[in-house]
């Protein structure tokens, strides 16, 4: 148990930061309200250790943007971890009911950090689309849903039926890597007969970034990725867990790998434990780590100490090597075309890079820079090591232009 | 546990592909190597001192390169590569001064003048050697006899391709069977491998493997360094193709185009005749897979694209087909490309206006 834990209030850059209901030097209870949604984007935020709120103050967020964040320091007995978890049966509530719950206990999905509450009455109100379950992963690296399907698969097909309930889809796909076990898949078909719910399970061919929305459509053959509505088994489980056990987010599976760690994992961490806690509990490190990163290669972001704290979207912490991050000088453009052949958008990166080099920003719109969903799959092909996900982000987001 | 990581990363993505400019380079000199072998054991010091004049020559250029742009670029080993492939166009035995200078062109010219890597429009390698053929067109065309074949180094003669074009008379005989009645040398591995395999194999299949083919793939005739090792080149190639360092469909084009319309319309030799000309000694003879693996695929001076490099590449094969059908020397292959790494943002241009013609009509 983190002896500290930094909860962050917001979750993605654009969020109404929620409002903190506690005040400096007050005692918490585990599970304890400590900040209240305050508008789009923010959900509400839970004490994830019993203990004595020490601060208030604005921080930076692993994902690179400014949030408040409340550190909580632990004191007193713990009331929900060791007790048996309450069971409700679901099927009795009603739709507020459940819509209340999961607004109530702070849902996110955590691939994107969304409230699960918000994207669920969107979903809802915008009948005819596919609800996908995706356990797909954007690296190479994690394999945490799969291995939610593999251990938890009641809880996740559970999960899926309340969001099935919630906003009525038309089709319910269970999108899976082409080299899952088959005993997995087994288990997995066996508690889907048992559901009565009707998910057909869809594996898919692993090439990275296998997890974009986009992706999966075209996999799927369906024109709009807009009418699917992807859900990861994580995401599923806290659903489940909120709705069945009256349990707010204050805990998420994080894998622990990369060539630096000892012992990779999958872990069970408290939300604002510090990330250095984690990759001790896997034996520390073997080797010498050359870049900490949370989140995933493609599209995380280093973390700049030990000490930054587990969110609701942090989904891994990796310990890289420098034969891991193949790090090599910045060259000039050779022109090689790696960059669009593997493109998922079907864009050409080197093409707009150059566009964007000339300070042609609305040709490079015109040749689909908005489009780019910066996964990073061109800059890890580049062989002359150009940032081009960088300068993307940077002229999508308007900034000056190198 | 406080942390000591000197995060050098700041951007994502964390990691890479292990294919970097660099290494595609060095690797690109690597399977220059057996080459550069064979053709010293069978020209002996001619070939080795030619070989290691442009090394030098490359390396003292972009060294001073590197002075002039104010950033050191010797490890990205494009110096080096461009010294191997000057080289490789040169006849051994030339004036030693023509290589260097060539080399010192394509670096300090060619490519530095321009930006250095990546920003040369123009193959610097081929620069070169097209600035060779331009200031010493004599001395170029000066061949050896490998002394594999003639037993004593420094024989001059010249190439099958250059022979053969010079023959008249005797149009029922196909190309090799008249190099042979007039004489052409003909080393004794080859005899004995044709014989080999023309007793034990092609007879059972009803055909003939005429003499002197196997010198063509062996290297055992005269010609530039780079065409002496057919069988080296194809190697080097698979490598390349297979680790993805080279655009495939440029090569695969070039060729696929120059062979069909060598066969089609033959290259004026000896024995060909209408859908019946000599693909394997177009083929062999002269620098075209040298050429298509080695210049055309380069990726700087080539267009971006999967349809752009087909059109690329089959502008070059054609281009091949006409300086080989009309032209008068075997170094047509190397004024192709240049030809068409002039065009490069012209095709470039066109697909994107075809592109964005089609983006609009929907």
């Amino acid at each position: 148990m983190p002896k500290n834990a930094v909860v962050m209030l917001k979750d993605t850059r654009d969020a109404v930061e929620p409002l903190p209901v506690v005040y400096v030097g007050q005692e918490v209870r585990e599970s304890q309200l400590l900040a209240k949604s305050a508008g789009r984007g923010s959900s509400n935020v839970h004490s994830p250790i019993p203990g004595i709120v020490r601060r208030i103050e604005s921080t930076m967020t692993p994902g690179g943007f400014e949030s408040r964040a409340i550190l909580v320091s632990l004191e007193g007995a713990f009331s929900v971890l060791g007790k048996r978890p309450e069971r409700y049966l679901w099927k009795s509530l009603n739709k507020a009911d459940i819509s209340h719950i999961v607004q109530e206990k702070g849902i996110v999905r955590i691939s994107t950090g969304e409230p699960l509450a918000e994207i669920i009455a969107e979903r809802a109100s915008k009948p005819g689309f596919v609800l996908v379950v995706s356990a797909l992963e954007m690296d190479p690296y994690r394999r945490t849903e799969e291995e939610l399907l593999a251990i938890r698969p009641e809880d996740v097909v559970d999960g899926c039926a309340i969001a099935a309930r919630m906003t009525q889809p038309s089709r319910i796909i269970l999108a899976v890597d082409e080299h899952i076990s088959a005993a997995t898949i087994e288990r997995l078909q066996n508690v889907i007969a048992a559901s009565e719910l009707d998910i057909s399970v869809q594996p898919f061919i692993r090439k990275f970034p296998q997890d974009m929305a986009r992706q999966i459509a075209e996999a799927l053959d369906i024109a709009d990725a807009g009418s699917l509505f992807v859900l990861e088994p994580s995401t599923l489980i806290a659903l489940h867990e909120a709705v069945v056990a009256n349990k707010p987010h204050i805990e998420q599976y994080v894998y622990v790998g990369g060539g630096a760690i000892k012992h990779p994992a999958i872990l069970k961490a408290r939300i604002g434990a510090p990330i250095g806690d984690l990759i001790e509990e896997c034996g520390g490190f073997s080797g010498n780590p050359e870049t900490i990163v949370i989140g995933g290669p493609f599209r995380g972001r280093a973390a700049a100490n030990l000490d930054v704290s587990v969110t609701r979207t942090t989904r891994a912490v990796l310990a890289l090597t420098a034969e891991e991050t193949k790090l090599a000088p910045e060259r000039g453009c050779v022109r090689c075309g790696d960059c669009i052949a593997v493109c998922p958008e079907g864009l050409d990166p080197h093409f707009i890079f150059k566009l964007l080099r000339a300070g042609r920003k609305s040709d490079a719109v015109a040749a689909g820079l908005e489009r780019c969903s910066l996964c990073g799959a061109c800059a890890y092909a580049c062989r002359s090591r150009i940032p081009l996900v960088l300068k993307f982000d940077a002229a999508c987001r308007n900034e000056e232009f190198r | 546990m406080k942390s000591k990581v000197a995060t050098l990363h700041s951007y994502p993505p964390y990691i890479h592909d292990w294919r970097t400019s660099a290494r595609a380079a060095w690797i690109c000199s690597l399977t220059l190597m057996p080459i550069v072998a064979w053709s010293s054991i069978i020209y002996g010091h001619f070939a080795m001192a030619v070989w290691v004049v442009a090394l030098a020559t490359a390396l003292i250029s972009e060294a001073i390169a590197s002075g002039l742009l104010r950033r050191w670029t010797l490890g990205d080993g494009s110096a080096v590569l461009t010294g191997l492939l000057v080289a490789a166009a040169m006849p051994p035995g030339v004036p030693l001064y023509i290589p260097a200078i060539s080399v010192a062109f394509s670096i300090l010219i060619v490519k530095t003048a321009f930006g250095g890597l990546g920003a040369n429009w123009m193959n610097p390698a081929l620069g070169g050697i097209a600035f060779a053929y331009a200031n010493w067109p004599v001395a170029m065309r000066e061949y050896l006899l490998p002394r594999l074949v003639s037993g004593v180094d420094g024989v001059s003669a010249s190439t099958p391709l250059i022979f053969a074009k010079g023959l008249t008379g005797g149009l029922d005989l196909r190309v090799m069977d008249a190099l042979r009645g007039s004489s052409y040398p003909l080393s004794n591995i080859d005899s004995t491998i044709t014989g080999f395999m023309n007793d034990y194999v092609f007879s059972r299949l009803g055909a003939r493997l005429p003499d002197g083919y196997i010198d063509l793939a062996i290297g055992l005739k005269p010609g530039t360094l780079g065409e002496s090792a057919l069988l080296a080149l194809l190697a080097g190639s698979v490598v390349l193709l297979g680790l993805r360092l080279i655009k495939p469909l440029i090569p695969v084009a070039m060729l696929a185009v120059f062979t069909i319309l060598v066969r089609i319309f033959g290259t004026g030799l000896p024995g060909e005749s209408f859908l019946g000309g000599d693909v394997l000694f177009a083929l062999s003879s002269g620098g075209v897979v040298f050429v298509a693996f080695y210049m055309a695929s380069d990726p700087v001076s080539s267009p971006v694209g999967r349809l752009n490099s087909l059109v690329y590449g089959a502008a070059i094969g054609a281009l091949c087909f006409i300086f080989r059908r009309w032209g008068a020397y075997s170094e047509g292959v190397a004024y192709a490309v240049l030809v068409m790494n002039v065009l490069t943002p012209f095709i470039e241009k066109s697909t994107l206006r075809m592109a964005r013609r089609r983006a609009r009509a929907v």
